[in-house]
C-alpha cells in the first residue's frame, strides 16, 4: 500500500501531492472556527432532573440568543501570521508570505522558519526556530496562547493580565511588557523580561518577574525564584540550586551564597524566597532581606516568618520596584506559601 | 488485553512533556474550572467537528459540537485516566451522532448534504458524500487532516491513536478515496 508524497500527506511538508492539494482545497471551507462554548451555571445544577423543564426552556431561550448571535456576530477572530524566513506552518498548511492563525490551530517552525503574530490591536509575538505554538482563546479582553516547545518574543501593549502563554510547566501573564519565553522539549523553560513585568505561575505557584530579570521554570516545580540578569554568575546558579535542587548540602550552600552576595536590587529574589525556603531557613532569609531593604514599622519577624500575607505585601512596597499600581489591580504579587523546596 | 493495548497506545501517543500538562488541565477541569475547561475545547475542537461532520448533516454540526463538550462538561469527573481524555472524548462524539441520526429518523427523514443557503460548492458537498462512506477510521482521519487541517502528529495527540496507526489510516483512507474519486 505505498502511496506517493508520503509527507505531505502527514504534515503538509514538501513535494505536494496534487490530488491531496485539490482535497484540501475542495473540503477546507467545511472547516469551522470554534463558537463561543455555553456551560451551564454549575455541573451539579445541570444534573437535577427537577428541573429538567426549566433547564429545557433555558436551552431554548439560549438557543434562540445563540442563533441571534450567530446571525449578528462577525466571524470568530483569527490572527495574522507572516513568515519572517523559510515557510511556517499553520496545522498542516506551509504559508509562504502571510496565513491566518484559527483558534484551535497550532503555528509550527522548524530550524529554517520564523513567524510573526500580529494579535489584532494588542502587539505583536515573533515565533522564533524550531517553535510549535497553539491559539487558545482570542476575544476582547482575553488573548491566550500556548507555547509547547520552543521560543516567542512578544511586544504586548494591551492593560494588564489580557494576554497569557501557557507553557508545559508555568503560564506567563502579561503585565504590559516585552518579554522572551523559551520552552525545551522536556517542559522547562526561561523566562526574560526586557519591559515591565510578567507574572509566571503554575499550580497556584507564583513568581512576578521584573524588567532585567529572568525565571526558570521546571516540568514538576513550575516557576523558580526570579533573579536579575545582571547579577553574577554563581548569585544565579545558586538560585537555580535553592529552586530545583533537593541534595542537602549543595542546596544549602548555595542559599548560603545568596543571602551573602545578594545586591540591594537582588531584594526581590530575597522576597521571592520568604516563602520558598524551609521554615528553619526563613529566619536568615528575613535577616538577608532586612539588611537590605529594611522591613516596614508594621512588618515584624513574627508576622513573616508566619508567612503573614498583609506583612509580605507591605515589604513589598518598600522594594522600590517602581509604581505597582498597574499590576496590583490585576492581582496582588504574593508568594505563594507552598512547599519549600 | 484489548483494553490494555488501547491504554498502551494512548499512552505512547502522547509526550512526556504534555501528560503532566493534560493530566492538571484535565483536573482543573473537572473541578469545575472553566478556563481549564475552555482550553480542553480550543484544543479538541476540531477533533469532535471532523468527527461529526463524518456522520451528520454539516448544518446540525456545530450544534452537536456543543452538546458533546456539554455533556463532557458534565462528566468529566468520571474520566478516570487523563491520558485517555481525547479516546474517551471521541467516543462520546460518535455516540451523539448516533443518538442524533436516531431521533432525526424517527421523526422525518431530512434530506443529505446539499449546496445551497452558504457559498459551499457543489463539489465539496460531493467529495464529502464519498468521505463518509469510507470505513469510520479511515473517514475521521481524512476529515481531521483535510478539512480541519490537522496534521499527522496533531491527529495522533488529540485521538490518543499511535502516529503509526494515523499513518496507515491516512495512506489507506486516500488510497481507498482516490479510488472512489476516479480523478483523471
Amino acid at each position: 500500500m505505498e502511496m506517493k508524497n508520503d509527507n505531505y500527506l502527514w504534515d503538509g511538508s514538501d513535494p505536494p501531492d496534487e490530488e491531496v492539494q485539490r482535497l484540501e482545497r475542495l473540503l477546507e471551507p467545511l472547516r469551522s472556527d470554534p463558537p463561543p462554548l455555553r456551560l451551564p451555571d454549575s455541573a451539579s445544577r445541570w444534573h437535577m432532573r427537577a428541573f429538567v423543564p426549566l433547564v429545557a426552556t433555558a436551552a431554548a431561550v439560549v438557543l434562540l440568543v445563540g442563533v441571534v448571535w450567530r446571525t449578528r456576530a462577525p466571524q470568530a477572530a483569527a490572527w495574522e501570521v507572516a513568515s519572517l524566513a523559510g515557510r511556517p506552518r499553520i496545522g498542516a498548511s506551509a504559508i509562504d508570505t502571510t496565513g491566518r492563525l484559527a483558534v484551535g490551530q497550532t503555528l509550527t517552525t522548524d530550524a529554517e522558519s520564523r513567524a510573526q503574530i500580529d494579535i489584532s490591536t494588542i502587539g505583536q509575538v515573533d515565533i522564533e526556530h524550531d517553535t510549535r505554538v497553539r491559539l487558545l482563546e482570542t476575544r476582547a479582553g482575553h488573548y491566550r496562547l500556548a507555547l509547547d516547545r520552543g521560543t516567542l518574543r512578544a511586544v504586548i501593549s494591551a492593560p494588564p493580565g489580557q494576554f497569557i502563554v501557557d507553557t508545559p510547566s508555568a503560564t506567563a501573564t502579561d503585565l504590559g511588557c516585552v518579554y522572551t519565553l523559551h520552552v525545551d522539549d522536556d517542559g522547562t523553560g526561561l523566562l526574560s523580561v526586557t519591559v515591565g513585568w510578567v507574572a509566571f505561575e503554575f499550580n497556584g505557584h507564583e513568581s512576578f518577574v521584573p524588567a532585567g530579570a529572568s525565571c526558570r521554570t521546571d516540568a514538576h516545580a513550575g516557576p523558580g525564584t526570579p533573579r536579575f540578569d545582571d547579577a553574577d554568575h554563581e548569585f544565579q546558579m545558586a538560585v537555580e540550586r535553592v529552586d530545583f535542587d533537593n541534595s542537602g548540602v549543595d542546596r544549602t550552600a548555595a542559599l548560603r551564597l545568596i543571602l551573602d552576595r545578594a545586591r540591594v536590587r537582588d531584594a526581590v529574589t530575597l522576597w521571592h524566597l520568604l516563602a520558598r525556603v524551609r521554615p528553619s531557613e526563613r529566619g536568615d532569609v528575613f535577616d538577608a532581606l532586612a539588611a537590605r531593604v529594611p522591613p516596614p514599622s508594621a512588618v515584624t519577624r513574627e508576622r513573616v516568618l508566619a508567612l503573614d500575607r498583609g506583612a509580605l505585601d507591605l515589604w513589598w512596597n518598600a522594594l522600590g520596584l517602581g509604581d505597582t499600581s498597574f499590576w496590583r489591580q490585576w492581582k496582588r504579587p504574593l508568594p505563594s506559601p507552598s512547599t519549600p523546596r | 488485553m484489548d483494553h490494555a493495548l488501547e491504554l498502551h497506545s494512548v499512552l505512547s501517543a502522547l509526550t512526556p512533556r504534555d501528560l503532566p500538562r493534560l493530566h492538571l488541565t484535565i483536573r482543573a477541569a473537572a473541578g469545575g474550572d472553566r478556563d481549564a475547561f475552555a482550553r480542553l475545547y480550543a484544543d479538541y475542537f476540531r477533533m469532535v467537528h471532523a468527527i461529526l461532520l463524518g456522520r451528520v448533516p454539516r448544518r446540525d454540526v456545530d450544534d452537536l459540537v456543543q452538546d458533546v463538550f456539554l455533556t463532557v462538561f458534565t462528566r468529566l469527573k468520571s474520566l478516570r485516566e487523563p491520558a485517555a481524555f481525547g479516546g474517551w472524548l471521541a467516543t462520546i462524539a460518535r455516540n451523539r451522532a448516533t443518538d442524533h441520526l436516531r431521533q432525526t429518523r424517527e421523526q422525518v427523514e431530512l434530506p443529505k448534504d446539499m449546496p445551497g443557503g452558504d457559498s459551499i460548492d457543489a463539489d465539496t458537498f460531493a467529495v464529502l458524500d464519498i468521505v463518509r462512506q469510507l470505513p469510520d477510521a479511515y473517514r475521521e482521519t481524512l476529515l481531521m487532516r483535510l478539512v480541519e487541517g490537522m496534521s499527522g502528529a496533531e491527529i495522533a495527540e488529540r485521538t490518543g491513536l499511535t502516529p503509526g496507526s494515523v499513518r496507515v489510516n491516512l495512506h489507506r483512507g486516500m488510497t481507498l478515496l482516490r479510488e472512489k474519486l476516479e480523478w483523471k
